[in-house]
């Protein structure tokens, strides 16, 4: 720092200054530098991957295991689960690691937001771009690009790497087979939408481990305790609520196989999902646009 | 050109900002003095639009912040140190911000350079002193080469070296026809760097004038008279119209009088002297004595009637000490 007591020289006058302004092309821009240039969010992104397609390998060598041991073999196909379910189909094992991915893609979207008010970045951010709303749908489109991006490029090489044992076991995912094409593009809507609500949660709450925790909350352990309360008991409300938790009537639009009445069509769960993310979003517009920073 | 007329912020029951209303002026330095927790950092916020008011309005420019199309190149501020993530690099930073605006990279490092940011640039702001976060929240304000600065404590944390850099940007600055409006608690800062003073105090506005105005006026010449004879020397200084107080440790002091006259009326009444001193009143003098109500946490006077020349009959017990948490008083600690 050699020039710091010097007289500052003038700033040029940049030409192009006619065409400083705001719009929200370059917000976007802005917000997808924002994403790429922290290491959190990029290891992130890796990480979901990692543990999509791990997830899948697992499963497949599950698959390649059952079928080569008769015991097990025989044990699956008198399994009357697994027998409802129409057998272990290899759509299953490309697009298992949804569950886990979830997780990560949620924090991926709180985190965009809730890491600018921890480190007051915030006000830097909005008095650059004072309107607020296109800071958060630029965000939105940045989240949820990436998250496509990456499911689909996880869901690819899920199926690479499964195809070997799949194939050997006549498990191989059949394209041709709508229900399992709905799987695929479900699993991508599905966790497009997570990361959506996942940003609007964020927004509402501001702090990073408010927004992990309630998250945790309403896609793993609500769900997970409903899961139990379903089967302990045949008890109406129980059932009714059960299938219009978010992940719970989201997850109809990655399932194949036979319909349980107890759960919403696939389209019709995904809607309910929607429904949640859409809500989240407006609430957080309409607290983004009044609240101080 | 910044606008404020009846604006109020309220936090809760807490009043932050009490309906001020003033002008910054482009072309000068405008100073805003006031202790902590005075206002001043909420004001700036309500200038920037990240604050709504509870009542009144602000204008940059002749518009509301908001309503700017090119905000960075209409205002440019520095609310508090690191309002930055702390995960990215200076130039990520500053790229970032120039990304909303289509500045150009080209500009990025002008402004790295300007503020001599050049050799930390690519390295993660989290290991950032105070002084290099400072100088960077200055390069943020400058990226789009604003009409308007609004500057918070800026030379907070900065070494000597870095106060006089910034004295001599925002003189520079001023001089090219800019709107400079500029915070600190520090009176002898804000007298070497403004030109123009508003002074708050608990929300409100206490003085709008030339800060040369506000040292002369504010400030008041005291004689102080040391004397075995202080009754006898009293009356006579009264009768002769004069205002006297009680001083340190049983001297007296007289407002407003030169010593000659003093000397004069004491050899006039046959009163011995062992002290005759004019005491000058200082720039700090004359700001204590016009916040001396306002301030929002004081410490106990140590000794009865010791503030130099704070002294003109202040009313009772001095301000209530409130406890009540102040959103106002975070200034730059909030992370």
């Amino acid at each position: 720092m050699s020039a710091v007591a010097t007289t500052p020289r003038p700033a040029p006058s940049t030409p192009a200054a006619r065409n400083v302004r705001v719009t929200f092309p370059r917000v976007v821009r802005s917000e997808w530098l924002k994403f790429r240039t922290l290491r959190s969010t990029v290891w992130t992104v890796a990480i979901t991957v990692v543990l999509m397609v791990g997830i899948s390998l697992m499963f497949a060598a599950i698959v390649q295991v059952a079928a080569s041991t008769p015991e097990m073999q025989e044990g699956m196909a008198q399994d009357p689960d697994m027998q409802a379910a129409g057998g272990l189909r290899g759509i299953f094992v490309i697009t298992v690691g949804y569950g886990f991915a979830q997780l990560a893609i949620a924090v991926l979207g709180a985190l965009s937001i809730t890491n600018e008010y921890s480190s007051g970045m915030i006000r830097s951010t909005f008095a650059a771009e004072p309107r607020r709303l296109p800071v958060l749908w630029a965000k939105l489109l940045v989240v949820v690009t990436v998250t496509v991006v990456l499911t689909v490029v996880a869901l690819a090489l899920a199926w690479l790497v499964t195809y070997p044992m799949l194939d050997a076991n006549g498990l191989t995912a059949d394209l041709s087979d709508p229900e399992q094409v709905r799987a695929l593009v479900g699993t991508v809507l599905y966790l497009a939408t997570i990361a959506a609500l996942s940003l609007g949660v964020g927004v509402l709450l501001r702090h990073t481990a408010g927004a992990i925790a309630t998250l945790v909350a309403v896609l793993f352990v609500v769900p997970l305790i409903f899961t139990i309360a379903t089967q302990a008991g045949n008890v109406e409300w129980v059932r009714t609520v059960n299938k219009f938790l978010p992940t719970v009537a989201g997850e109809q639009v990655i399932s194949t196989g036979p319909a349980s009445g107890d759960l919403l069509e696939p389209w019709q769960g995904f809607a309910v999902l929607a429904a949640y993310a859409v809500a989240a979003l407006v609430a957080a517009a309409a607290a983004l646009k009044r609240r101080d920073t | 050109m910044i606008e404020a007329h009846g604006l109020s912020k309220h936090y809760g029951a807490k009043t932050a900002v009490d309906e001020v209303s003033f002008t910054v002026r482009p072309g000068v330095v405008t100073g805003f003095l006031g202790p902590n927790g005075a206002g001043k950092s909420t004001t700036m916020r309500l200038v920037m639009g990240l604050d709504r008011p509870s009542g009144g309005w602000v204008t940059v420019n002749g518009k509301p912040y908001a309503q700017h199309r090119s905000p960075l190149t209409e205002v440019g501020a520095l609310l508090e140190a690191k309002a930055v993530h702390p995960g990215r690099s200076a130039y990520q930073h500053l790229r970032v911000l120039a990304a909303t605006h289509g500045i150009s990279t080209g500009r990025v490092d002008e402004v790295i350079e300007l503020t001599g940011l050049e050799s930390v640039a690519r390295k993660r702001v989290g290991g950032f002193s105070l002084g290099m976060g400072q100088r960077l929240g200055i390069a943020a304000a400058l990226l789009g080469d604003p009409k308007t600065l609004l500057l918070d404590e800026p030379v907070n944390g900065l070494d000597p070296e870095g106060v006089l850099w910034v004295r001599n940007l925002v003189r520079y600055l001023a001089g090219q026809g800019r709107t400079i409006f500029l915070s600190s608690h520090l009176m002898s800062e804000v007298a070497v760097t403004a030109d123009h003073v508003i002074v708050i105090g608990k929300g409100k506005i206490l003085a709008d004038m030339p800060v040369k105005d506000l040292v002369d006026g504010a400030s008041r010449r005291i004689v102080r008279v040391r004397t075995p004879q202080a009754a006898a020397l009293d009356g006579a200084l009264r009768a002769a119209g004069l205002t006297v107080q009680q001083g340190d440790d049983g001297t007296l002091e007289v407002v407003d009088a030169e010593a000659a006259q003093v000397g004069e009326i004491a050899a006039a009444g046959g009163v011995v002297l062992h002290e005759l001193t004019p005491v000058a009143s200082t720039l700090e003098d004359a700001y204590m004595a016009l916040t001396a109500d306002s301030v929002e946490y004081r410490t106990e006077a140590l000794s009865g009637g010791a503030g130099g020349g704070a002294g003109d009959g202040t009313p009772g017990p001095a301000t209530t000490a409130d406890t009540t948490a102040d959103p106002t008083v975070t200034e730059g600690a909030d992370r």
